[in-house]
């Protein structure tokens, strides 16, 4: 495959849990083509370089930076954004635990931080307090001082638990 | 800070990615996990004309091992070789340094060759390389040729790769069974590249160094190894803590690291020579213990 | 009555003092939230500003010819096209003799900071934008440039401004007491320099804002403003393009509006003439003798009076601030003028390396501190002398003046200095430029709480016991510090040092010192005390800038509708802070309904009251929170009386319960907001306007006081890295009662982790050639979850007698943190460090295991 500057790719892929296919200039990265494409702006840009991690997605079930990706290497690829967390308007467990945690102050953060804590539980559904801090440490917040951040990955586990126990 | 235009080239088998190597040459560059291509060019600090991605070319995601060692495959993310046990065995020294690359998000997608590939000088992968005696397999549309680490490296970013070549597999020699190694570094945040790291092996049959090597990150403008410290330790036995610290003596003599805005010049060759001592006594403790 | 108690979880029956779950997190953390990136209206077109290379250059000539015919630009437009439609910048707050330039959007002549903005390109994405800035030539020749205030100090270095006397644009001193009497008298004077490094606020949110023009030409700016009202009147006042004379003739033809205006102005000028009169105009005579303003203000002046429509400010989902977006700033400006130009809605959504150039700077600043002190502690004077690198252009509104007043106004702290002589400059450099960054004048506290800690050293004191000797206790109040404000009970600070102090005094610290010892590390305690202003007493503002105390005057507006809907209307601009929660706490329990009946309204000035500040300043729940208590207690008296009426009952005996408004003793009997509603709208007769509304302000009352706290610090260092790890971090504070206890700490662990990556981490710094050295993440180190410790939180509760006791927490995290960890890095190596920024290779310098280069 070959696109030629000023061409457009045609892409398809799933989006929380949807078949999505659009069209758009190859140099676009996976964040914008989210956002601006797909008018799926709960994906947030904080540095566009692959530092603050509010832009952090799951790509096949693996924590990613979007903003680098490109939108053409979604490809075929699963998306997972925020906005595919909760069902039918209520919270998932993460979500949940960060509510009632009272994770976030601005939470521009917060997209990057629900999708790592996702990934984080999906691979280790009992993380260590030591083991959320390192997982989360890709993800900068300036507001909270992670505290409290850390207490909601806490409660999102004891939410999972629960779940699993019904 | 958005990438700049660029013809995208999707070829879906090697042949094709390295046809249009040798037809674009310095045009082109090669994207695999493009996690550090991808906020070089957002910053516009380079800008290939052509971005060949050679994420659907089958077979080159596999970690190989063997008699002879470990194959890593161009396409292997860090996180597939952080959870590999087989890797964990056969080449411990590069197991261990996958925790240090970046964060999660970044090992996901950011591969073993990709990180050796763009050899930042405070890169973890290419002082590894460099301890172990890794080849690199560096693939052409006119063949295969094999580089030792010690000939890949060149410069601040450089590598002896041609514009023409994709760095198609890493390989690792076997494992010796009474060798044991290790990566220890400072960086300033968790994280973050390191200020100082040391890729370090050292093997001792019958609990006495018979060779060591000790590969730095961060104090050049790309790893180097310090053979006037390495040769110092031959003969020593595994808890000989004065040899170490004389081993860092002489590597804080012989390095010359810069400063930047992170710390001085004087402080990584400290560092340094603090590291020689913490990544030899835990390397030789790992001998000592599976003795 | 005052009361100091440990503070309770939740406080009776209302919804204050419980820790409720934010409302705010229904939108957030389902991703819905509004930011401004998120604000994509139908063919807008994205800016980028082309950016000075250089710190210090001429620009000689711009060609955008090959820009423009770039496929997908809408306009390019050079800072002398956009200027030619916009009136400068003019300074609001000044000091005496200070040189404040005019500015504009954007340069065209000069250069004067990497990142000054040469040129715009609308285009149809931010791409094609970011592809045309490379294809815009422009010939720069190089100046010398000024990169440090030793430079800009040097009488030699070229000047940044050219009306200006050289590059030190301010050089005062103002003496409290007689010093020198009091210096000469006491047993001992020690005398230390302190520096401080240049760091940014850093919201994970960058700036941004959309214009969207309507077909009428209305505009509709979207902006991450902190104070959209300044934003609405800059906007207004410097796009007036069309002459004074003009303007003038029509309004003067407006006859109804012309006599509004005059009752307007009459009873303004009756409310303020005292603090008027009271204003230092010298900096404004300063700079007409050079500059001539006036013909701008009075074209503006007039544009105003004559002008039928004033743009509308929004402000939505807002990601962090910190100060940071509290200016009008010059690009949102540029993009406003750019906009109307092309007539395309436009939308300019900062990147970060573009943050880290000019997003906002601050506490670069230099401080010489000389205490007077007896044999046996007693504190007899203080002397500071105070010098900050302004950067490059001003910020507006609320820039270094202010940061300086607050400096001198804060710094003998709560501690009994009788007097003090405080002497400032300011440098402008070729760098960003200097705005306010949470508790602006948070490096007071740091100098003074190392001078004392200096003091308690060379005299054998323990620092701790130095500090209860001197600071102002209970016994001592009502007094006034000694740079004017009033000081009241609720300046408890003394309260959370003992409190502070049992805690230390409570740790095994030998225990812990030889535990540290046999890890190659070195344990340290430090500990820092301070007061702050939230929202302060009435002459606190005025003693920082004489006569300026109105502009922090906050209104706000509660309505009931006429189905008995609560809606309240503020001007704060909330980016973090969780208003629509608190607010809806505090109204509901004056309400007496469930706080899902009430409705937090913000973020559109059409509808909110205009408020100079906006967010900022920690006034968020003093100020914007007891506004908000007074309208709707006012509110609800209304609602009581008519409800008495229609319940054929006294006043007294009226109660309203989760929205049941009936006799006491008699709920089965109540009616209910919707009921008494809609009597009041069948009374006013007229068919549309809410049932009930109530405007009331806050002009600083006297209630509320002081915010208090003292912070401790242990600190770990490791001998070998240099690297500093805090096993334990304390924070005893007194904000009064509190609203909703787990904002506040997590208000104040926030400001906390900020301190700690000021000290450690953080460092925007320049080469000295004026090259900025930290342009994205990878060299602006912002802490992360491995760096930050856990933070310990003690509150204490001091009552004030007003109607309204809350107090702010905003900033203080962020002022007591550098000071407290300073000091116990310190400790632990047996050094008085007298540089903030302590990385490894500093520490590792300070302890004498390694050289400077």
């Amino acid at each position: 495959m070959k696109i030629e500057v000023g061409s457009e790719i045609e892409v398809s892929f799933t989006l929380n849990g949807e078949a999505r296919s659009a069209s758009f200039d190859p140099r676009r990265s996976l964040a914008d083509v989210l956002r601006e494409d797909c008018g799926q702006t709960g994906t947030h840009l904080g540095c566009e370089h692959g530092v603050c991690g509010a832009c952090t997605v799951l790509v096949d079930g693996a924590p990613s930076r979007s903003c680098l990706m490109l939108g053409a290497m979604a490809d075929g690829k699963d998306i997972t954004t925020v906005e595919g967390l909760a069902t039918d308007g209520v919270f998932n467990h993460v979500q949940q635990g960060m509510w009632d945690a009272m994770s976030f102050q601005c939470a521009f953060c917060s997209p990057g931080f629900l999708m790592s804590t996702m990934a984080l539980l999906e691979e280790n559904p009992n993380p260590s307090e030591e083991e959320i801090r390192e997982e989360l440490s890709g993800n900068l917040c300036r507001c909270t001082g992670y505290q409290s951040i850390v207490d909601g990955v806490m409660a999102s586990i004891e939410n999972l638990k629960q779940q699993g126990g019904e | 800070m958005k990438n700049p235009p660029f013809t995208y080239h999707r070829p879906e088998s090697l042949d094709d990615a390295l046809a249009l190597l040798a037809e674009h040459v310095d045009e082109a560059k090669v994207l695999a996990g493009g996690q550090s291509l991808l906020p070089v060019m957002a910053l516009r600090l380079g800008r290939p004309e052509h971005l060949v991605d050679i994420n659907r070319i089958p077979g080159l995601d596999q970690i190989a091992v063997s008699d002879d060692g470990v194959s890593i495959g161009a396409l292997v993310r860090h996180v597939q070789a952080e959870r590999s046990d087989e890797l964990a065995t056969a080449a411990p020294v590069v197991h261990a340094a996958m925790p240090y690359i970046g964060h999660r998000a970044i090992r996901s997608q950011g591969t073993v060759c990709g990180s050796i590939a763009h050899a930042d000088p405070a890169a973890e992968m290419p002082a590894v390389c460099l301890a172990t005696g890794a080849t690199m397999v560096a693939t052409s549309a006119d063949g295969v040729r094999e580089i030792p680490a010690a000939e890949f490296g060149e410069g601040y970013l450089t590598t002896a790769l041609a514009p023409t070549e994709i760095l198609t597999e890493v390989r690792f020699p076997a494992w010796s069974a009474t060798a044991a190694g290790t990566v220890v570094e400072v960086a300033r945040r968790h994280g973050d590249y390191a200020l100082v790291g040391l890729a370090c092996v050292v093997d001792a049959p019958g609990g006495t160094i018979e060779s060591a090597a000790l590969s730095f990150f961060g104090v050049d403008n790309r790893p180097v190894r310090i053979a006037e410290a390495e040769a110092s330790l031959v003969g020593k036995s595994l808890d000989d803590m004065a040899a170490f610290a004389a081993a860092g003596d002489i590597v804080k003599s012989t390095i010359e690291p810069s400063a930047d805005v992170h710390a001085t010049a004087n402080y990584r060759k400290h560092l340094a020579s603090v590291l020689t001592r913490k990544g030899l006594a835990e390397a030789t403790s790992k001998i000592g213990a599976a003795a | 009555m005052t009361a100091t108690e440990e503070h309770v979880q939740t406080s009776g029956l209302g919804f204050v003092g419980q820790s409720v779950k934010r409302v705010e997190d229904e939108w957030l953390l389902a991703g819905q939230g509004d930011f401004v990136a998120d604000r994509l209206p139908e063919g807008v077109a994205h800016a980028a500003f082309l950016r000075s290379p250089f710190p210090h250059a001429t620009i000689d000539s711009i060609d955008t010819s090959a820009a423009k015919k770039l496929p997908g630009v809408i306009a390019v437009y050079t800072g002398a096209e956009v200027n030619a439609n916009t009136n400068p910048f003019i300074p609001l707050i000044m000091l005496p003799d200070m040189y404040t330039p005019l500015f504009m959007p954007m340069t065209e002549d000069k250069a004067r900071f990497v990142g000054d903005p040469v040129a715009i390109v609308l285009a149809e994405s931010r791409y094609i934008a970011e592809d045309a800035l490379e294809l815009i030539e422009v010939d720069y020749t190089d100046l010398e440039p000024v990169a440090t205030m030793s430079q800009a100090r040097n009488p030699n270095s070229p000047q940044l401004w050219d009306k200006a006397d050289g590059n030190v644009l301010h050089d005062g001193s103002k003496v409290y007491g007689d010093v020198d009497a009091a210096f000469a008298k006491a047993d001992h004077v020690f005398t230390e320099t302190f520096s401080c490094h240049r760091v940014t606020n850093q919201p994970m949110e960058a700036r941004g804002t959309v214009v969207e023009i309507g077909q009428d030409g209305h505009l509709t700016i979207t902006s991450t403003s902190q104070a959209p009202h300044a934003v609405k009147w800059a906007v207004a006042a410097m796009t007036v393009t069309e002459k004074a004379g003009r303007n003038f003739r029509k309004f003067w033809r407006m006859k109804e509006r012309r006599a509004n205006f005059k009752a307007a102005r009459k009873a303004f000028l009756k409310e303020h003439m005292p603090a008027i009169r009271s204003q230092d105009r010298s900096g404004q005579k300063h700079q007409n003798k050079r500059e001539n303003p006036t013909k701008h203000q009075l074209k503006m002046a007039m544009g105003l009076l004559a002008s039928e429509d004033f743009p509308t400010v929004r402000a939505g989902d807002i990601g962090g601030g910190f100060g940071s977006k509290g200016s009008v700033h010059r690009e949102e400006m540029a993009l406003i003028v750019a906009s109307k130009m092309a007539n395309r809605s436009a939308q300019w959504i900062e990147d970060r390396v573009e943050n880290l150039l000019d997003g906002g700077q601050a506490r670069e600043e230099e401080f010489t501190m000389s205490i007077a002190i007896d044999d046996d502690g007693t504190f007899r004077g203080l002397k500071c002398h105070f010098d900050l690198d302004y950067g490059a252009y001003p910020s507006f509104p609320i820039g270094g003046a202010l940061t300086q007043g607050m400096i001198r106004v804060y710094m003998p702290g709560p501690y009994r200095f009788p007097v003090f002589e405080f002497t400032s400059r300011m440098m402008a450099t070729n760098k960003g430029k200097q705005l306010p960054y949470r508790g602006p004048w948070a490096n007071e506290t740091w100098a003074r709480e190392r001078i004392i800690d200096i003091a308690a050293e060379k005299l054998g004191m323990d620092p701790l016991e130095l500090r209860q000797k001197n600071m102002y206790a209970a016994e001592d109040f009502p007094t006034k510090m000694v740079t004017g404000p009033t000081l009241d009970v609720t300046m408890s600070c003394k309260g959370t040092l003992d409190r502070a102090v049992e805690e230390v005094r409570g740790l095994d610290l030998d225990a812990m010192r030889a535990d540290a010892e046999s890890r190659g590390k070195k344990l340290g305690v430090g500990l820092a005390s301070y007061h702050e202003a939230a929202p302060g007493p009435p002459d606190f503002l005025d003693s920082v800038t004489p006569g300026n105390g109105m502009l922090a005057n906050e209104e706000a507006r509660a309505v009931i509708e006429r189905d008995g809907s609560i809606k309240m209307y503020t001007s704060q601009s909330p980016h973090g802070q969780s208003h629509a929660t608190t607010y809806a706490q505090v109204v509901a329990d004056e309400f007496g309904v469930a706080m899902d009946d009430v409705e937090i309204v913000w973020g559109n000035t059409d509808t909110s009251r205009f408020s100079f500040i906006g967010t900022g300043g920690s006034r968020g729940g003093p100020i914007g929170g007891g506004v908000m208590k007074y309208s709707a207690r006012e509110a609800r008296e209304q609602v009581n009386e008519l409800a008495a009426e229609m319940l054929e009952a006294s006043v007294e005996d009226v109660t309203i319960e989760n929205g049941n408004i009936h006799v006491a003793g008699v709920p089965a009997r109540g009616i209910s907001y919707a009921d008494v509603a809609a009597e009041a709208a069948k009374r006013k007769g007229s068919a549309d306007g809410p049932a009930f509304e109530v405007v009331r302000d806050y002009r600083g009352h006297g209630d509320g006081g002081w915010s208090v706290a003292t912070h401790v610090a242990v600190v770990e260092v490791d001998m070998d890295t240099g690297q500093v790890d805090i096993p334990k971090y304390l924070v005893v504070e007194d904000c009064g009662p509190i609203i909703n206890p787990k904002i506040v700490d997590g208000q104040v662990r926030g400001g906390v982790a900020q301190g700690i990556g000021m000290v450690l981490y953080e460092n925007l710094v320049y080469s000295d050639e004026g090259n900025p050295q930290a342009t994205t993440y990878m060299d602006y180190l912002i802490p992360t979850a491995m760096e930050i410790p856990e933070i310990d939180i003690i509150h204490l509760e001091t009552h004030s007698p007003g109607e309204n006791d809350f107090r702010g927490v905003g900033e203080g995290g962020m002022i007591g943190a550098p000071a407290a960890l300073t000091s116990a890095v310190s400790d632990a190596l047996g050094v008085q460090a007298t540089d903030m920024y302590l990385p490894p290779t500093k520490i590792l310098e300070m302890a004498g295991v390694i050289d400077p280069d």
